[in-house]
């Protein structure tokens, strides 16, 4: 990393070859380190180091954020307005009273990870515990999307673990650039961290980096899963986060004049975040079709919005295969609104729509694959082929939803609503009953509050392992 | 209604006939007066195209040169039957293959366009295929009389009727294939193509009796069957000098993938083919022409030319970046985008999800441009 002395096997680039012995050499090295050093600090100091190197990366002029950035649209294929948007939301939130809040939340304490503590049922009964960590913790993550991995790093770190990152061929760049401020901070850190970029057919690799691991987190599909716990020993703990989808729904009573500004602005935040890509971000938004704008106002509204995004927040380049899904995907709809509107020539075309399609209409950015629009009666859920492409469905009432929404049910990260108060909490209950692990506001789907329990888990709680004290 | 497309087939054909004579000049202009014509045409008669070019704003009275042609996804072709053919006059039906459950595309044909098919299809292939017969008889591996002995790796079109590169090699067989010429090809338990090896044995027995060279044709998985077979036995094949291959398609998951150039070294290898001997096709169901990648000279040793394509003069190929649709620069990436004028009664101007590098008028292709990692963690298939 140029500026930065080589500290991780990532650093060194293609050039090098890795093999299992370098891999277990590594290993063992950040477990000793992390007994030596890492292991003795307390929640405090360790929320300190990680707090003040997060508000570095909020400053503008922060030399890693700044590479981070520069280099956003060619390693991530995402622009760096919208990298910069999403990197704030994430360090914004690494205070040092979030980090012990998380603590707090999923273990009962702030201090349980410090020494023996009691929570009040414990002391009637003379008991006290200690949570621990696992000492070497690996990571297998996923895709491009840099938050997700700095987010594995602040948990590991939290519950003081060895850390070695294994990371998709050429996404390594955030988790570097994470570790090198962090080590810029407090030195030492980088002792007890390995990133290492290998390929999926190095089986040999993975081999060795399973071995040596007590604690194996990964992300990915849920093939890619279910092949990684197969190769997992059976006493080391794996945590697996499968693919999700997302989408919101809009109560009709939302829709008057007065509040739908804001409305569409917060859906245009949703639909740009991380350009769609993340499991938080919406494939459809739902409108309620008894409110004073039409789900197709909406749609409409978004559209313009977008437009109006795509100058401040550039989408940006992305990859052949995605622009073409978008042209494919729009082709489809393009067709299927243009036969919706000529209702002269639907007689004469020959089809193999499941109904002729009634209501279709779309909106896309003129000459680029910016952004999409999509209004389609058909209330079923659709997924999304992402980068700024958002279907908006209309729906008589909410309990329709979820027989719409019935086949991605298991799959569901984050519903955003946007209904007044009392009507909230009843939609939250339905969604709850239903499965749905994580409901927000519209506007906030891809900024979860730090301690947010991923997948419906605590994320910091099942790292741990504890020790229970009785006294006599 | 008059009709027409029997006067725009027969220009096609005239356009076919001089390029076989070997006296077909590039002729941009006389390509854009029948391209309009077509377009004209089509849009008239094509009622799902007319709705497409309503909704892309762009109609005959604009006089669209071929480039601004609104051109129909392949995936359009899922849903929606693009043809100006009335259904009594349907014979046939090309889909395209894939391993997905979804629909296929689809190109009805009748008569009249399974005749223009059949010429735009022999003549590109004859030029880039053939283009030695002679020198076979001058070197004494046929004799005067003789034909090319195909032998195709797909099942035939009686068994195949929905495929259009069985038609095509159907066609070829009868244009100009040996009595000898066989498909090997059958229809799996799995619904795929296999190969039906103990005939293929036969046929390669045969030919070598016969001290012919063997014209063999086949999709790329269809290739690496053979190949993995005579590995499995522990054997090569080494076929008569003179010999050559045909490969298109690409492998669809049907069995491993090779890169080009590892294609072709084993089946040098195992088969003992000249690398200047393998043509690569590239055609699709939706098209009614086909672009190959050199021309086949098994018996010379030539250098080695890059896999660059061609497609015939009645058809443009050019490579588009999906952000804006425009021609992009030699040299950069985009999506392949043909306008057939052979396709006359389904759509010229096809948009193809193909990824291919321009080169001047030409393009090396790269291969379908899908999504094969998935980027964000939120995509996923149901």
């Amino acid at each position: 990393m140029n500026a930065h002395p080589n500290l991780f096997l990532a650093d060194l680039g293609s050039d090098l070859q890795l093999t299992p012995a370098t891999v277990r050499d590594a290993c063992l090295t950040i477990r000793r380190n992390r007994d030596a050093w890492l292991a003795r600090l307390r929640t405090r100091q360790i929320a300190e180091i990680i707090a003040y190197t997060a508000e570095q990366w909020l400053e503008p002029d922060n030399g890693f954020r700044a590479r981070l950035l520069h280099e956003s649209p060619n390693t991530l294929g995402i622009g760096p307005a919208t990298v910069a948007r999403g990197l704030d939301a994430f360090f914004r939130q690494l205070t040092v009273e979030n980090l012990e809040g998380l603590v707090t939340q999923d273990l009962g304490d702030a201090k349980r990870l410090d020494d023996f503590s009691s929570g009040v049922v414990e002391i009637r009964h003379g008991r006290s515990a200690l949570a621990r960590g696992p000492a070497l913790l690996g990571h297998l993550t996923a895709g491009n999307l840099p938050v997700p991995a700095l987010h594995s790093m602040v948990l590991g770190l939290l519950v003081r673990s060895a850390q070695f990152l294994k990371c998709a061929s050429g996404s390594s760049l955030a988790p570097r650039l994470f570790a090198h401020s962090l080590a810029q901070t407090e030195p030492r850190i980088a002792s007890s961290l390995e990133i290492a970029e290998w390929s999926r057919d190095s089986s040999d690799l993975d081999a060795a980096f399973f071995s040596e691991v007590d604690c194996l987190t990964a992300t990915g599909s849920d093939e890619m899963l279910a092949e990684v716990r197969s190769r997992v020993p059976v006493r080391t703990r794996f945590l697996g986060y499968g693919h999700r989808v997302s989408f919101a729904f809009v109560s009709g009573e939302m829709l008057s004049t007065y509040s739908t500004r804001r409305l569409i602005r917060d859906l245009a935040s949703d639909v740009t975040a991380w350009n769609q890509l993340g499991c938080l971000s919406p494939h459809v938004i739902y409108v309620q079709d008894d409110g004073a704008l039409s789900p197709e106002g909406v749609a409409e509204q978004l559209a313009a919005e977008l437009a109006r995004r795509e100058t401040e927040d550039p989408r940006g380049p992305i990859p052949l295969a995605d622009a073409n899904a978008i042209l494919a995907r729009r082709a489809v709809y393009q067709m299927r609104a243009a036969v919706a509107h000529q209702s002269t020539e639907r007689l004469r075309i020959e089809t193999a729509f499941r109904d002729l399609p009634s209501g279709v209409r779309i909106w896309e950015s003129p000459d680029s694959t910016a952004w999409t629009v999509v209004y389609d009666a058909d209330p079923r859920f659709e997924l999304s082929c992402l980068n700024r492409f958002i279907y908006v469905k209309g729906i008589r009432q909410f309990s329709e939803l979820l027989s719409f929404a019935e086949p991605v049910r298991r799959h569901v990260s984050t519903v955003a609503i946007a209904a007044v108060d009392s009507r909230a909490i009843e939609i939250a209950r339905d969604l709850a009953r239903w499965g749905v692990p994580r409901v927000c506001p519209v506007g906030r789907m891809q900024e979860p509050p730090f301690p947010w329990r991923h997948d419906g888990r605590p994320a910091l709680g099942d790292l741990i392992e504890w020790t229970d004290y009785e006294t006599a | 209604m008059n009709d027409p497309f029997p006067q725009l087939a027969r220009r096609i054909s005239k356009l076919i006939q001089s390029f076989r004579s070997g006296h077909s000049r590039p002729d941009p202009k006389g390509f854009e007066a029948l391209a309009a014509d077509i377009f004209a045409a089509q849009f008239e008669h094509n009622p799902a195209y007319q709705t497409w070019c309503k909704a892309r704003g762009v109609t005959p009275d604009q006089h669209p040169a071929s480039h601004q042609f609104p051109a129909v996804p392949t995936a359009l072709f899922k849903e929606t039957l693009f043809t100006s053919i009335p259904p009594e006059k349907r014979i046939a039906e090309f889909r395209s293959s894939g391993t997905t459950s979804q629909q296929p595309s689809r190109h009805v044909h009748s008569t009249d366009s399974l005749a223009l098919y059949r010429e735009s299809a022999l003549a590109h292939f004859e030029q880039h295929f053939l283009p030695d017969l002679e020198e076979l008889v001058e070197t004494g591996l046929h004799e005067p009389e003789d034909k090319p002995t195909f032998i195709s790796l797909t099942p035939s079109p009686g068994v195949a009727p929905h495929s259009s590169l069985a038609r095509m090699l159907g066609d070829i067989f009868s244009a100009h294939g040996h009595p000898d010429s066989v498909f090997v090809g059958r229809i799996g338990r799995d619904a795929g193509w296999e190969i039906d090896f103990p005939r293929l044995d036969e046929a390669f027995i045969h030919a070598q009796c016969t001290l012919r060279p063997v014209f063999l044709l086949g999709t790329a998985f269809n290739v690496v069957h053979l190949i993995d077979r005579l590995v499995d036995e522990d054997r090569v094949h080494h076929l008569m000098e003179g010999s050559r291959l045909m490969e298109t398609g690409g492998y669809k998951g049907r069995s491993r993938e090779l890169s080009r150039p590892d294609l072709h070294g084993e089946a040098h290898l195992f088969l003992g083919l000249a690398p200047s001997g393998i043509v690569t096709e590239y055609g699709m169901s939706e098209l009614s022409s086909q672009g190959y990648d050199r021309v086949a000279k098994p018996l010379s040793k030539g250098q080695y030319v890059p896999p660059i394509f061609t497609f015939p003069p009645w058809a443009r190929a050019t490579v588009v970046s999906p952000e804006t649709g425009l021609e992009v620069a030699d040299g950069e990436r985009g999506l392949l985008r043909v306008v057939d004028l052979a396709n006359l009664w389904s759509v010229s101007a096809i948009q193809t999800a193909d990824e291919a590098i321009r080169r001047g008028n030409r393009f090396e292709w790269i291969g379908r441009a899908t999504q094969s990692e998935p980027r964000g963690c939120s995509r996923m298939s149901l």
